[in-house]
């Protein structure tokens, strides 16, 4: 066990940066997720922590040891791959005893770790069967059984669940929670899922063009975004970004609707943010404005209205028993409590 | 003409193309079948029945053929030949596959490059070289030949099989704990064997079926099998009894071959390069 020191971490492939200058402290038995869209460096970062990958510049601390100049196996480090990574021509067994056979333990202590880290992914009926012969989720389990079969430093887990159906991923995802809090070793995630993130993190590193746009708990990242960029990624439907500028108090939309009070000076430009959840629906009239609905979705859970705002779209979020139509009108109110602002040239936030 | 009718009547040519090309393939095959039971009589009569002798295989191996010498130099010099050349291909390959080497794609191409030039054309400073450093007409001489003609086939086609292994897989095995050439006994060449193994029998196919430079550069001691054919010329004209005897000594082992690989040979033409 031990923590994760980047300082300054570099990656440059000629004129591409895939990671620019980045610092991370990651705590011992800490959980951090590094999300973000593909190309955003979140897979580079993890690789130069692995050591599969150089860096051009700056330096990987795990423990109180500089890793740079070492290879990967012997930074002590498990990795989860995406692709999961098997061995095609071993069997389940030997594909998790493989990282004790090479690291050279002892013959009779291989057995009984194998079975032990195989029962913790309720693997142990297919140890003597390969690869070939298991379903994705099952792949998943081996991969992660190789990895748990020793006690590294650091789990590497670099998008374990994408390759998952949907319904598996969701059961996979407790799993792997439940996993990582018995087993309490400092885990990198990698994924560009906002719901693995926002679950299974202790911190979240948002990273876009190889920059760390917010660091923080699932929490801070959800309710407190730094940017525009971390409040339009996180969250499902994606937050409201409503254009538009601050005049006496009050923002006001580009179609000079005046839709609501916040505390914030006088400027031309501005984008509000608000999530679908924030905006309450009510009968035409009774809300802060009265919109027509462009599309009316039942999700089961709660419906979903996408609605015309002037010239912009607007998504929020209704009673699961609310049923509405296509062009009827509803009132919408704004919950002043969790908006956001933020300026349009240097998107940061602004506060309210 | 109904759909159905116009199915039948292509499956129907199709079936007859098909029929014909095996036709023309193995009547010579058929026909040297049969020659090497005939006698020297009945070898020019068109009979299909006639009393088989196995007289022309014991013939072949008598003097003045002698065809188990050189039985013996063309299965030692594709044997080396293989042995020697799918280590070093299998190396070069993963090199070239997995690593980005300065000038990786000339080296490539030029690799690939002496296989378009026509042996004809380097035969004689071969044997000029061959003959001042004492190689002429020895085993150790075509093994070397034969490794410069089998390298760039081997290089290439391994390289696809190796290209083919996820390089996830090897990267988990890197993580895991091995060293770079652990990597390679463990993982790679278990994951592509059947690849290693099509390239070895491609390999000794090649070499064992090497006529131009065998013919030029041997003589006496290391003659092998092709150029052996050429010994049954007699005074009554071409033997074809004995000829055919011999073509069958030297076609048996690859039909062997192939059916012991047929079906790695078919996954790795398929997996690798050659497709």
């Amino acid at each position: 066990m031990a923590e994760v020191h980047l300082k300054n971490l570099t990656k440059r492939w000629g004129d591409f940066i895939g990671v620019d200058d980045q610092s991370l402290h990651i705590a011992d038995q800490e959980f951090l997720v590094l999300l973000g869209p593909s190309g955003c460096g979140k897979t580079t970062t993890m690789r130069m922590i692995a050591g599969l990958e150089d860096p051009t510049g700056g330096e990987i601390w795990i423990g109180d040891r500089m890793v740079n100049d070492d290879l990967p196996k012997n930074r002590d480090v498990a990795m989860v791959f995406q692709n999961y990574g098997l061995y095609p021509h071993m069997t389940i067994f030997d594909n998790i005893a493989y990282p004790l056979r090479v690291r050279g333990v002892a013959k009779a202590e291989i057995g009984p770790r194998v079975e032990k880290a195989a029962a913790q992914v309720e693997l142990t009926e297919f140890l003597h069967r390969k690869p070939k012969a298991l379903s994705g989720g099952q792949r998943q389990r081996v991969a992660l059984a190789r990895a748990i079969v020793r006690t590294p430093k650091v789990f590497l887990m670099d998008e374990p669940l994408s390759n998952l159906d949907a319904k598996l991923r969701v059961t996979m995802r407790a799993e792997l929670k439940h996993l990582s809090r018995a087993l309490k070793i400092t885990t990198v995630y990698v994924t560009h899922d906002q719901i693995e993130a926002m679950t299974l993190a202790d911190r979240v590193a948002v990273m876009r063009h190889g920059v760390i746009q917010q660091l923080g708990t699932p929490d801070e990242i959800y309710n407190d975004p730094a940017n525009l960029f971390v409040a339009g990624f996180i969250g499902s439907p994606a937050m409201n970004l409503i254009n538009g500028s601050v005049q006496d108090g009050m923002f006001v939309t580009t179609g000079g609707t005046r839709l609501v009070k916040v505390k914030a000076a006088d400027r031309a430009r501005a984008i509000l943010g608000v999530r679908a959840d924030d905006l309450t629906v009510h009968e035409a009239g009774q809300g802060d404005i009265d919109v027509t609905i462009y599309a009316f979705e039942n999700t089961g859970e709660s419906t979903l209205l996408t609605v015309q705002w002037g010239k912009q779209r607007v998504i929020a979020r209704g009673d699961r028993h609310l049923r509405k139509d296509q062009d009827d009108v509803v009132g919408i109110r704004l919950n002043s409590d969790h908006l956001y602002l933020f300026d349009p040239e240097t998107e940061q936030r602004i506060d309210v | 003409m109904t759909g159905k009718q116009r199915q039948r009547l292509l499956g129907t040519v199709q079936v007859s193309l098909i029929l014909a090309a095996i036709f023309v393939m193995l009547v010579p095959i058929a026909w040297i079948f049969l020659a090497a039971f005939k006698t020297h009589v009945d070898v020019y009569q068109l009979k299909l029945f006639f009393t088989p002798t196995l007289e022309n295989f014991g013939t072949v191996f008598d003097d003045p053929y002698r065809l188990g010498e050189k039985l013996f130099n063309s299965t030692i010099v594709a044997l080396v030949t293989v042995v020697i050349a799918i280590p070093i291909a299998t190396l070069a390959a993963y090199s070239f596959s997995r690593f980005s080497l300065r000038g990786e794609t000339l080296m490539l191409v030029i690799i690939l490059a002496t296989q378009f030039v026509p042996a004809v054309v380097i035969i004689l400073p071969f044997f000029v070289m061959f003959r001042d450093i004492g190689l002429l007409d020895t085993r150790l001489g075509l093994i070397l030949v034969n490794l410069a003609i089998v390298m760039p086939f081997a290089i290439w086609m391994i390289k696809g099989f190796i290209d083919g292994i996820p390089m996830d897989t090897e990267e988990a095995a890197m993580v895991d704990g091995s060293s770079r050439l652990q990597v390679i006994r463990n993982i790679v060449l278990p994951m592509a064997a059947p690849g290693l193994l099509t390239s070895g029998i491609f390999c000794f196919i090649i070499a064992w079926n090497e006529f131009l430079f065998a013919l030029i550069l041997t003589n006496k001691d290391a003659v092998t099998l092709p150029i052996g054919l050429a010994l049954f010329k007699g005074e009554e004209g071409d033997l074809w009894n004995l000829l055919s005897a011999a073509g069958i000594i030297i076609m048996a082992p690859m039909f062997v071959l192939a059916l012991m690989i047929r079906k790695y040979f078919v996954q790795g033409m398929t997996m690798g390069a050659v497709r």
